[in-house]
């Protein structure tokens, strides 16, 4: 339930230098997998000879299912070198605790979604930091919208409302700053400085 | 399960400081996701409540709300909720429902919660941390196990030497993971090739929030075009999509079942014994939503009587004998130009062809034709949106000028003033030829829409193309749209042009378990049997076969069944024995449902048989179209579960 995206080209050329077995997983395709990109290349590897099944499924993440769906594959995978997984890291994992005698390879990186609690959202919206912000930025979050996450106001390296890191996002305090003055709420700039608390998620749940 | 709490209210000291000098309040509380849905109540609203009565505060109100972060839904659900006196909007939720609700409202709000830090549960994994998502994976180098995750210090190159008997120093009760790294690479005969491994650097700037941001943008942004939801599933058309239309060859008998429409089953015509021809009607209309049905060859009727139905509606089917002659039935003969007709005289002509949505649904056409209220458009669905199928495509590319002709013949019932033909952009070819068919005709279009699941719904295709919502227990008319199948208005044309009633159809046989796919016209009565045969057999064992597509079709309860006029597509491909899990509010299902709906309630209402919770949710609204189930990541049967539900809402009346 994540972005993934392909490795690069020559290092999935690498780890498909004997036979391979491909596993890709469509479970999350609504969020973000490379379906075309992927199956060009897989194709490309089965043209090479380099293939001896593919076996696209979804939901790999979900346990039972998996082993029935790898039960099937039993030949295809056993005249394997290698077992090449296309989908998050959760599938990688869940695959290769199944074949542990495998090569078990990740053809993605996966990026993460933070948003990507409830419904997928089109914007990166809160980083889970566990002690919201909101309440003295006028609802806008200073950890994604500013580049730098500041919590205490802007950099001062914004030019004409844009980020000195990437010019093409808006400088998020310059944001918090009209959206405050939009509510008529400027005095909550006064508010003392803020700490982040970076504890892990371990210790922010005791 | 574990319970994944998204968020945690704020401690009573922050809470009393933030509400200080605020008063009348509003209580705006997110229902929490990826949790194991158990229960609808989270407690959190009412403790606040309770909370800032304590404090002397006045609540005005307070509404708890599934996926506040739902922007589209949240907008509809925060209209004329806010009470008006009421000063302060406070929202329970993680950060992304306060800033939706801070955007969509454009007051200040007051986040009275913290969101929780729970990266690295996701998938269905949600009982064990798994992935960090570090954007540059190193299951390749680890043997599958992943160092970021499951070593407490996330080290990349190797164990930082502090474990003791396999057990971590920081917390002595977990496994050093890099221990398990080295024994399940030991297992796999890699340990050299680990070692001579190079020192791996992780990239901490590869997470960068604007990245991510236009990554998703740029694969989600269209997602809402033309209409809510709607799924992506794989289309599988490349079996069948390069093959030409052909005529299927003439069966020996035909079984014709007697109810192939939704509505009364037609009355027999004809007893065993009777010679009949082509084109004859053997069941007489039974009412007013009922079609006749014809016989699709000329011979002997040698029975009439029970078959196994390929919709499971049962009733009576006329088994007939073919002697091979095809003769017409005097009946069968073309009516005057559509210039000359009056809409009266099309209407009956439809009618008595047994014309019904050739789409699956069965509806009788004639019946659309009388909407009784002004028409502004007729919608010709060419989409075929399901995966597998290219029927209508095959179609439109044959009979194109059927198509337009039946158009206009639909558009003069109804008196409409315009003609759509919309067809998805997986369809060039089509699209272009009929795009030069109606060239220059200024009361047609061809409306192309972007492929998305399920763009030809009737309520979909409308508020794609005409921007128009089908109001709740409506019909199309209700918005000025009548919405017809391409099938459909061929099988008008020939009603007109040649006087041929429906007796045959065009349908796609295929699948990954079909020898050897094809597009056939195929008689109405033929054996889906000698279908799959014709087409070298099924080729493994544990196969589904069902009639229409993957989404929308039937299981067939056996392969005796016959091709009826709904018969878009015969398709047999591997069994999925996918069991299901318990709900874990991912939200997908809200996420891809057209119609706007909650499925997951529906699974939950199900088990309960809370009927009247069920009708609440808008249950008869579904038009099981199966996007929910598709993208179910537990894989709960919520079609099945939402059909009971109807069953049982309509008995509740």
């Amino acid at each position: 339930m994540l972005i993934t995206q392909l490795k690069s080209r020559e290092t999935i050329e690498a780890l498909a230098c004997g036979k391979v077995f491909i596993i890709n997983c469509h479970g999350c395709k609504e969020v973000s997998f490379p379906e075309k990109e992927a199956k060009a290349l897989q194709e490309e590897l089965a043209a090479a000879g380099k293939v001896t099944g593919i076996l696209t499924t979804d939901y790999i993440c979900n346990p039972e299912n998996m082993k029935l769906r790898l039960s099937y594959h039993e030949k295809e995978i056993a005249e394997a070198d290698a077992v090449i997984v296309f989908s998050c890291g959760v599938g990688v994992q869940t695959v290769s605790e199944y074949l542990e005698t495998k090569k078990v390879y990740a053809g993605c990186d996966t990026y993460p979604l933070p948003g990507f609690q409830g419904v997928t959202p089109l914007e990166v919206d809160c980083d889970q930091c566990g002690q919201c912000y909101l309440n003295i930025t006028g609802g806008i979050c200073p950890l994604t919208a500013c580049s730098k996450s500041l919590v205490n106001g802007q950099c001062g390296g914004s030019k004409n409302g844009k980020c000195e890191v990437d010019p093409d996002m808006e400088c998020g305090w310059e944001r918090i700053y009209q959206r405050l003055k939009q509510l008529g709420r400027l005095d909550l700039l006064k508010c003392p400085v803020q700490l982040r608390n970076y504890a892990t998620d371990a210790e922010v749940s005791e | 399960m574990e319970n994944y709490t998204k968020y945690r209210l704020k401690g009573n000291d922050e809470l009393a400081a933030l509400l200080e000098g605020k008063d009348k309040l509003f209580v705006l509380a997110c229902n929490k996701c990826f949790k194991e849905f158990t229960s609808v109540e989270e407690p959190d609203c009412d403790e606040f409540v309770k909370f800032a009565a304590e404090q002397g505060k006045t609540v005005t109100g307070f509404a708890k709300v599934d996926f506040l972060c739902n922007k589209t839904q949240t907008e509809k659900k925060l209209r004329d909720l806010i009470p008006e006196g009421t000063e302060t909007v406070v929202v329970i939720s993680c950060g992304l429902g306060i800033q939706t609700v801070a955007e969509l409202t454009g007051r200040y709000v007051v986040a009275a919660a913290n969101s929780l830090n729970y990266r690295g549960h996701h998938g269905m994994a949600l009982t064990k941390k798994a992935c960090d998502a570090c954007a540059q994976c190193y299951l390749n180098v680890t043997g599958g196990v992943c160092p970021i995750v499951d070593c407490a210090k996330s080290l990349v190159n190797g164990q930082c030497g502090g474990a003791k008997n396999g057990k971590c120093e920081v917390d002595p009760n977990r496994d050093c993971a890099w221990e398990k790294i080295y024994r399940r690479l030991e297992k796999q005969g890699r340990l050299e090739e680990f070692l001579k491994q190079p020192v791996q650097t992780r990239d901490y700037s590869k997470i960068n929030f604007k990245v991510i941001n236009d990554y998703v943008k740029s694969v989600r942004e269209s997602r809402f075009d033309g209409y809510y939801g709607g799924v992506h599933p794989s289309e599988r058309k490349e079996y069948s999509e390069h093959l030409p239309l052909v005529r299927f060859p003439d069966p020996e008998t035909v079984v014709i079942p007697l109810s192939q429409h939704s509505g009364a089953p037609a009355n027999p015509a004809v007893q065993p014994g009777d010679k009949v021809k082509v084109g004859q009607v053997i069941g007489e209309q039974a009412g007013f939503i009922s079609a006749p049905v014809h016989s699709s060859v000329s011979g002997t009727v040698v029975a009439i009587e029970e078959r196994v139905h390929p919709a499971t509606r049962g009733g009576l089917s006329v088994v007939i004998k073919s002697d091979g002659k095809n003769e017409i039935h005097e009946s069968v003969k073309p009516n005057k130009p559509l210039e000359e007709l009056s809409p009266e005289e099309i209407v009956d002509i439809v009618k008595n062809a047994g014309i019904v949505g050739m789409g699956g649904a069965g509806f009788p056409t004639y019946v659309k034709l009388k909407p009784g209220k002004p028409i502004d458009a007729v919608l010709l669905n060419g989409c075929e949106c399901e995966p597998m199928l290219t029927a209508d495509h095959k179609l439109l590319l044959a009979y194109a000028d059927e198509v337009i002709y039946g158009l206009k013949a639909v558009m003069k019932a109804v008196d409409a003033p315009k003609g759509i033909i919309v067809i998805e952009d997986n369809k060039p070819d089509a699209v272009e030829l009929l795009k030069s068919k109606v060239e220059g005709a200024a009361d047609l279009e061809v409306v192309v829409a972007r492929t998305k699941y399920p763009q030809g719904a009737e309520k979909m295709l409308i508020k794609r193309v005409m921007g128009r919502m089908v109001p709740s227990g409506g019909l199309p008319a209700d918005v000025g749209a009548v919405v017809c199948n391409v099938s459909t208005v061929k099988a008008i044309s020939d009603a007109i042009q040649t006087g041929m009633p429906l007796i045959e159809r065009v349908v796609t046989v295929t699948g990954e378990r079909i020898k050897n796919p094809g597009n056939f016209i195929i008689k109405v009565g033929t054996s889906v049997q000698e279908v799959v045969d014709y087409c070298g057999g099924i080729t493994a064992e544990d196969v589904t076969v069902k009639m229409g597509g993957p989404m929308m079709g039937i299981p067939l309860p056996e392969l005796s069944v016959t091709v009826i006029k709904g018969t878009n597509g015969i398709i047999a491909y591997d069994t999925d024995h996918t069991e299901a899990v318990s709900c874990i509010k991912c939200g997908r299902c809200a996420d891809v449902c057209p119609m706007e709906l909650s499925p997951l309630y529906f699974a939950k209402f199900a088990d309960e048989e809370n009927w009247q919770g069920m009708k609440d949710k808008n249950v008869m609204d579904c038009i099981e179209c199966r996007s929910c189930e598709y993208i179910c990541s537990s894989k709960i049967p919520l079609v099945t579960k939402i059909k009971a539900g109807k069953a049982a809402v309509r008995g509740l009346k």
